[in-house]
């Protein structure tokens, strides 16, 4: 059996990464299962996908905490402490990370063990499809690794984004960016073995007062040390020549990312601001432009 | 038919739509939402002919549902967790208009603290409500079960509403193959439903859902709804089998798994069971001679089905996906009421498992195997309270949570 795990961003396409996935192995005549897990259900907070592909009937459900191939779609989680992408990953496992360093550029700056692959999908995504919807995209890079055919990729494409949307420019550039991408990924051999689950001892729980045991929190509250914009492709940029102070970039920012300076100048919080260029969109007299931002510092970012 | 990957929630949608469902009132939570969502886009394109409505709450779903299937028609809805909960006076009120509404839930832990992941604590605070309760395992299951729910609480010997529970997540959002059955086929099987005894025709007035006062006329109704209930197994089975001929798939009131010469037994329910097998196979290839009973139907509970199955057994484990807080788990204490006056009554033992979604491990099913198998005669052990199934490294882990969030 093959489990692959995607890790991406809510709204980046994990979910539906791993359905074209599971589709195309559906299709070949594979057991297929697939199953997103995400909590609150807000863009920009990581979500991980699952697909198995078996010869034989599934008989596991749940989590894949023990992958053979690991799909980051956004290579800033690579960083977060609470998403791990590679932990588990099986010896000989498979990494494909989304960006545009070499594997050895990116096993070096993430100190990651098993076999690295790597491609920009960001940048063919919005040279093809003008936008950073990775799905169809992720899905492609996975069924190459998992050795599928382009065939089959091809329906699935179909099949899965004529389910989401109607608009058959749009279908077809998502199976031409698919493509691209299948064919981008050179063939991998995947040498795991099957999992040994080394298993954890079962324990009798002891009694704890309600002072420990109770679901209260007793620290200070910490949010604000999230910063929750570290993943975002696009950075607003201003040119303080046009501005007039006229706030509407402050009144119309979703996420209030747009603060005041005490000459009355907005500016951004950009450790916050998740670039979804609202503020561009809006400002009347073309202060602020935008740049495609590369996360050379994304470590920084967060830490 | 077509085979096709559906998600469990996307599976509860075909079940309606191939029932030809006539009215829809929903209320969205997760993670159920996607059922009524699916079901919205359908008849908004004229996939389907039915009238779906939005309402202010679960109660008011609840009592729109029952109140539609009193009116005659075929009504369906779907809730979760604390949109059970919060729809719960209208469980009983609506058993016992004696309607054969068919809901789904799709089994969320219960707050506090509050979750999305599931167990069973939503769906069997419900079991003495008067609903019947069918359990799935896979995603063809919930699709199958709805049409076998309609065809059983529209018979006249039941008329009885029902729930069909899958598990959030490890169902709800989870795709896996499913065989669509063909309409014509369905409605072979599941002809439109005559309602004899409530319906809505102006020349004959009815009063639903009376006041008796007085103990005589209330045990009454009631003990004829569990008459009903009960009649229910039998109609069960002829369903089961009518099942069968029409699609080809066997859902008996209980699933054994690797059990004819098993002595030591697991007992589970749901989504989880799945894992339960694979366990069980993995111990037969270590020579230990497992086997699994899932239970499917747990209103009517199976008394006899469940007796025959574990009866001569060395060992039983009953895992527990749900704690009734000062007792354990409780499908054990109902599986021990089936067995106490059992001459070759088995060793019985407790385990509470998957709480709030929460795996079980491969090595904690070996944990069980190695209790079972240890586990002595009748009068030489106290029986123990039901065991958590929790790791060492779980408690590690939240150690340092509870560190986070200033607990010492």
């Amino acid at each position: 059996m093959l489990r692959l795990r995607f890790h991406g961003r809510g709204g980046q396409g994990a979910k539906v990464a791993s359905r074209v996935l599971g589709t195309a192995a559906f299709l070949e005549g594979y057991y297929a299962q697939d199953f997103p897990l995400y909590g609150a259900e807000r863009r920009g907070a990581p979500v991980a996908a699952f697909t198995r592909i078996s010869e034989e009937p599934i008989m596991e459900r749940g989590v894949i905490s023990e992958p053979d191939i690991v799909i980051v779609m956004d290579k800033t989680l690579l960083y977060d402490p609470r998403v791990t992408p590679v932990s588990g990953l099986k010896r000989g496992g498979i990494v494909f990370i989304n960006t545009p360093q070499s594997p050895e550029e990116a096993r070096a700056e993430y100190k990651i063990s098993g076999q690295i692959i790597t491609l920009d999908i960001t940048k063919i995504c919005l040279e093809i499809l003008e936008r950073t919807v990775l799905s169809t995209l992720a899905g492609a890079v996975a069924s190459k690794i998992a050795g599928l055919r382009e065939d089959s990729l091809k329906e699935a494409v179909e099949k899965v984004i004529s389910e989401i949307v109607t608009d058959r420019v749009l279908i077809e550039k998502n199976l031409e960016a698919s493509l691209y991408c299948f064919n981008a990924i050179p063939p991998v051999e995947i040498k795991t073995a099957e999992a040994i689950q080394k298993g954890s001892r079962v324990i009798t729980m002891p009694f704890e007062t309600a002072e420990v045991s109770s679901p209260a929190l007793n620290a200070t509250g910490n949010t604000p040390l999230r910063r929750t914009g570290n993943w975002r492709v696009f950075r607003p940029v201003w040119n303080y020549d046009a501005c007039t102070r006229c706030m509407i970039c402050v009144a119309r920012c979703p996420d209030g990312c747009i603060l005041v300076n005490e000459d009355g100048f907005p500016y951004t919080d950009y450790d916050n601001c998740k670039g979804c260029l609202i503020c561009v969109e809006e400002c009347p007299t073309k202060t602020l432009g935008k740049v495609r931002e590369v996360h050379a510092d994304s470590k920084k970012v967060i830490e | 038919m077509e085979r096709e990957m559906l998600t469990g929630n996307a599976a509860a949608a075909w079940g309606v739509r191939l029932a030809e469902v006539d009215y829809i009132p929903v209320y969205p939570v997760t993670p159920q939402t996607e059922i009524i969502e699916t079901l919205a886009k359908w008849i908004s394109n004229g996939d389907m002919d039915s009238k779906l409505v939005t309402m202010d709450s679960e109660h008011s779903m609840i009592t729109a549902a029952g109140a539609a299937s009193a009116t005659g028609v075929r009504a369906f809805t779907a809730t979760s967790s604390q949109g059970l909960m919060y729809g719960f006076e209208m469980f009983y009120t609506v058993a016992g208009w004696r309607v054969p509404l068919v809901m789904v839930n799709v089994s969320r832990g219960l707050s506090s603290p509050i979750t999305l992941e599931p167990d069973h604590n939503d769906v069997l605070a419900a079991r003495d409500s008067g609903f019947l309760q069918i359990h799935c395992e896979t995603c063809q299951e919930v699709l199958d079960s709805l049409l076998m729910a309609y065809r059983l609480v529209e018979d006249e010997r039941v008329l009885l509403p029902v729930i069909v529970n899958m598990d959030g997540f490890y169902l709800s959002f989870t795709r896996e193959p499913v065989e669509v059955p063909e309409l014509e086929t369905v409605r072979k099987f599941l002809p439109p439903y005559q309602p004899r005894h409530a319906f809505f025709k102006a020349s004959q007035p009815m009063a639903q859902g009376v006041a008796v006062l007085g103990g005589s006329m209330y045990s009454y109704f009631k003990y004829q709804m569990h008459l009903a209930s009960q009649n229910a197994l039998e109609v069960y089975k002829e369903v089961c089998g009518e099942f069968e001929k029409a699609f080809g798939r066997n859902y008996d009131t209980i699933e054994g798994y690797m059990l004819d010469d098993a002595e030591y037994v697991l007992v589970m329910t749901n989504s989880f069971s799945t894992l339960g097998k694979a366990a069980v196979k993995k111990a037969r290839e270590g020579g230990i001679k497992a086997g699994l009973l899932r239970l499917r139907l747990l209103r009517p509970f199976p008394v006899k089905d469940i007796t025959g199955a574990l009866k001569g057994r060395r060992a039983v484990a009953v895992i527990d996906q749900n704690i009734s807080i000062g007792k354990g788990g409780i499908l054990h204490s109902e599986i021990a009421s089936c067995l106490y006056n059992e001459k070759r009554r088995p060793r019985l033992l407790s385990f509470i498992g998957g709480l709030g979604g929460k795996n079980i491990s491969p090595g904690e099913f070996e944990f069980i195997f190695d209790k079972m198998i240890k586990v002595k005669g009748v009068e030489e052990e106290e029986v123990e309270t039901s065991q958590l199934l929790y790791t060492e490294e779980e408690w590690k882990e939240m150690a340092r949570l509870k560190g986070i969030a200033g607990k010492g």
